[in-house]
């Protein structure tokens, strides 16, 4: 994926967001479970932060349990959408990951839960976190990454070839691992971590999954998605190939979310770094024990 | 007019997203003004919507005074 490539309508990511926004905590268990991990994964750094960012807040689902760590003073959220933003408590703003409206060196911790996947630029918007964060500052962030439904992608694509003869993108792209770590690196940030894990979510049948999504306001926002309703028949047949293909005996189906975990403190003198070539004082060949 | 007013600590971290430079206050008219980008970012029930599309264009006279 090139750096200039615009995948996602960003207009659509937002109103898919807006139009979930009432009704989302009856959908946000996915949003729930990776916050939990993420939660935990700040937990494992013994700092406090004192001013945090919580960039992509969706209804502001984060901040009790950021609260409950006791690491975190202060907390600003921030989302896209405005709908979605309106419902979270204390201090509030709405702005597009693509565009950061923060001074820089505002926060001590930026933590972002599965909303960077949405965003084109993702360097630009790692370089813009960074700068956002005060030196030896964190971000922590929870996007998902490639494997994430690979199954609808697979019966969804193989329906629309059988059924009209082409194709067109039905499940948003994401991000690799690889690139991730990547991205963070070229950004500036420093001991740069990335880590990958799967979830798999079992669905009573493959409508309720796609209800589910489109309740989180994740349903495709990619610029090439046809713009008129998937046909019936394409669609239908697409689900029963989902069923076919990877359901279980009992008519239950299972739907894998990728989650990539990215982790990176502005740069400060105080941190570990590589010493510069050529400073070394002692000889390879002296600590190998041959002269 | 809003009801809820904006956290006062939160407007001092806030720069215009397109400009990175610093934004007036209009607590009359609960807006943000960036100069340079020529947009007035709307505080709506306290909460600053620093997006672009939802921003209105300052319009300038010939004095080069903004007006409303």
């Amino acid at each position: 994926m090139t750096d200039s490539m615009m995948v996602f309508d960003r207009r659509a990511v937002r109103a898919h967001r807006d139009r979930a926004a009432a009704t989302i905590a009856r959908y946000d268990f996915l949003l729930q479970e990776v916050a939990g991990r993420l939660i935990e994964r700040l937990e494992d750094v013994k700092r406090d932060f004192s001013v945090a960012l919580d960039l992509g807040c969706h209804t502001g689902g984060l901040r009790p349990a950021l609260r409950a760590t006791g690491k975190v003073g202060s907390l600003v959220s921030c989302d896209f959408s405005p709908a979605m933003v309106s419902r979270a408590a204390g201090p509030r703003v709405a702005a597009d990951e693509e565009a950061l409206p923060f001074k820089g060196g505002s926060f001590d911790l930026v933590i972002s839960l599965l909303s960077l996947h949405w965003v084109n630029d993702l360097p630009g918007t790692l370089l813009q976190i960074r700068s956002a964060l005060k030196p030896d500052g964190l971000f922590l962030g929870a996007m998902l990454g490639g494997q994430t439904l690979k199954e609808l992608r697979h019966a969804l694509a193989e329906a629309e070839i059988a059924g009209e003869g082409g194709l067109s993108p039905r499940v948003s792209p994401f991000a690799d691992v690889r690139d991730a770590g990547d991205l963070l690196q070229r950004a500036g940030f420093a001991l740069p971590v990335i880590d990958a894990e799967i979830l798999t979510v079992v669905y009573p049948d493959p409508l309720k999954l796609m209800s589910d999504l489109r309740g989180m306001g994740e349903t495709n926002a990619t610029i090439e998605r046809r713009k008129s309703f998937t046909r019936r028949a394409t669609l239908l047949d697409g689900l029963a190939r989902y069923r076919n293909a990877f359901g279980n005996e009992d008519g239950t189906v299972p739907a894998t979310f990728q989650v990539v975990y990215l982790s990176g403190w502005s740069p400060h003198e105080s941190q570990p770094k590589p010493l510069r070539r050529g400073s070394a004082r002692n000889r390879l060949a002296d600590a190998l024990g041959n002269s | 007019m809003s009801t809820e007013s904006v956290d006062p600590k939160l407007l001092e971290i806030l720069v215009c997203p397109l400009t990175k430079e610093p934004l007036r206050y209009d607590s009359e008219h609960q807006e943000l003004i960036s100069e340079r980008a020529g947009l007035a970012y709307p505080i709506r029930d306290g909460i600053p919507i620093m997006l672009p599309d939802e921003a209105r264009p300052l319009d300038t006279d010939s004095s080069g005074k903004v007006a409303p």
